[in-house]
């Protein structure tokens, strides 16, 4: 190991220590922590407004010490805040909690996702219909799918900066789909065969698959108006034609 | 009518909107590169408008250039793409360090300067000029302690990274008068040991007292002191690109708009001495 390897390894145990050996040190320490707890901050607000900011900024220098940032992109550290809020004894009480922070990382993720050309209505409509089972419809990228036993959109909509955080459902289970609404990400939640069925095409399943029709006349219309509604929400933004027979 | 002095501020998102409706007359804009490292969304729709409407400087704090670790690729790859889509005027990071072992502290923190550390140093910023197929600027970074095992004095490693690698240098005036005062050595010197055909870009910033040591925040107007110190560094090294730069508690766009107003004024007030003369 070369001496630059070594001092900068020695340095950077220093940062995560509980306190630094001397003041000069503990200005580094105490700003990464800051860091990293702002990140969290940016990425958490919800899960910050419902445990208020002293608890919020304990664990957040708890899980920073756990888990290290693996990039000098600070948007992607923070990825494992849910789970360790699972583990995390002193959030026994509140069992949503990881759900809500999981629901927040979709956000996040949501956010920064790549965007999608237009939805090609003219190379839909070249699908002749006796083969519409076979397409494969895809999911805009900034869609992320998550389903929660507790109430988490209604936690998460109660605690925007407009509202004064008393959620209007206090019982789960929440399907929720996560995307880019003018901008900004943010959750909706839909019934459960609906997410069911956008999570079978997020698994690549063509629409026949992902209908599991059960054969109904009703079922086909619920999913053809699904459907139209997806792709005129941006949800669902593009497809794969079935290969030319 | 005299040609404006090259001032610019830095872009953060609580000025997004008056910036665009207002246009105030900057010379560049500066953004955290990593700030636009995602795949899509609005903030890369903002930088195309900034784009459109100002010379953009990329400046990165996340390469870890002083790392002993390898380059990270991702990163670099990253970094490329988003010059190649907005072609800025600048591409710059620090002469600094903020992982090792693939842990990141996400902060700016101190190389040694050692023989070993210059070496490696060099041969990274080639490296990344190679990659991103352009020169980068590289700045010196404010610190709060000086590592033992240091043997050459800063300014002479700054000037010897610059000297060595070809990359220009970013002058981050305040950084110097942080040190100055932190590590007790002149900051006088410091700029007399710099080639001024090196110096492709100036910073200001403003610091906050922690005790016996300044901190460089980025959260306050220029000091006084900082701004004495610009003035020396405009007769020496002439009219270069500068930047006031703000991060914490992010004042009105005007605030900021004040502080480029004085640089400017620094600026031309030097640029006329300079012609009077002539």
């Amino acid at each position: 190991m070369s001496a630059l390897a070594r001092i900068q390894g020695d340095f950077m145990r220093s940062l995560f220590e509980e306190r630094a050996a001397d003041a000069r040190l503990e200005i580094y320490r105490r700003n990464v922590l800051a860091t990293l707890h702002d990140a969290l901050a940016a990425a958490y607000p919800v899960v910050q407004r419902l445990v208020g900011a002293g608890f919020f900024r304990e664990a957040a220098e708890r899980f920073a010490r756990a888990v290290p940032s693996r990039s000098g992109d600070l948007h992607l550290f923070g990825g494992g805040f849910a789970a360790f809020l699972a583990d995390y004894p002193h959030a026994r009480s509140l069992p949503w909690l990881a759900d809500v922070a999981r629901l927040e990382w979709a956000c996040h993720e949501s956010h920064y996702a790549a965007d999608a050309a237009a939805f090609d209505f003219a190379a839909l409509a070249r699908v002749p219909a006796e083969r519409h089972g076979e397409i494969r419809f895809a999911l805009h990228p900034s869609v992320r799918l998550v389903r929660s036993d507790h109430p988490v959109v209604a936690i998460w909509e109660a605690n925007q900066a407009d509202r004064d955080g008393t959620p209007e459902r206090d019982a789960g289970p929440d399907y929720a789909v996560v995307h880019r609404e003018s901008g900004a990400a943010r959750p909706r939640r839909i019934e459960r065969g609906e997410w069911e069925f956008l999570e079978r095409l997020a698994a690549g399943a063509t629409l026949a698959a992902a209908s599991e029709a059960p054969g109904d006349e009703e079922a086909a219309r619920f999913l053809a108006a699904a459907l139209a509604r997806y792709v005129a929400a941006g949800i669902i933004s593009g497809f794969a034609a079935p290969d030319a027979a | 009518m005299p040609r404006a002095a090259p001032v610019g501020i830095g872009l953060r998102a609580p000025h997004y909107a008056a910036i665009l409706e207002r246009r105030p007359a900057l010379a560049f804009l500066e953004v955290h590169s990593e700030n636009f490292f995602c795949a899509g969304g609005e903030a890369l729709e903002w930088l195309g408008r900034f784009a459109e409407a100002y010379p953009l400087s990329f400046h990165g704090v996340g390469l870890s250039l002083g790392s002993a670790d390898p380059l990270d690729e991702v990163h670099l790859a990253k970094l490329a793409a988003l010059a190649a889509r907005f072609e800025p005027r600048f591409v710059s990071e620090h002469l600094s360090w903020s992982s090792i072992g693939g842990r990141h502290a996400n902060d700016l923190l101190p190389l040694p300067f050692t023989e070993e550390a210059l070496d490696h140093v060099v041969a990274r910023i080639e490296a990344v000029q190679e990659r991103l197929a352009r020169p980068i600027l590289v700045e010196n970074v404010s610190s709060y302690l000086e590592l033992p095992q240091s043997t050459i004095p800063e300014w002479e490693f700054v000037a010897e990274v610059a000297r060595r690698s070809g990359c220009a240098l970013l002058l981050d005036v305040n950084n110097i008068y942080v040190n100055a005062t932190n590590h007790g050595f002149d900051a006088r010197r410091y700029l007399d040991a710099i080639d001024p055909d090196w110096v492709g870009e100036v910073h200001l910033a403003g610091f906050e007292r922690a005790g016996d040591c300044l901190v460089d925040t980025h959260g306050a107007r220029v000091a006084a002191e900082v701004w004495s110190l610009f003035e020396v560094a405009v007769e020496r090294f002439g009219e270069r690109p500068t930047l006031i730069e703000w991060d914490t508690g992010i004042p009105p766009l005007e605030v900021l708009l004040e502080e480029a107003a004085r640089a400017r004024a620094i600026l031309s007030a030097s640029a006329r001495a300079e012609a009077e003369v002539s």
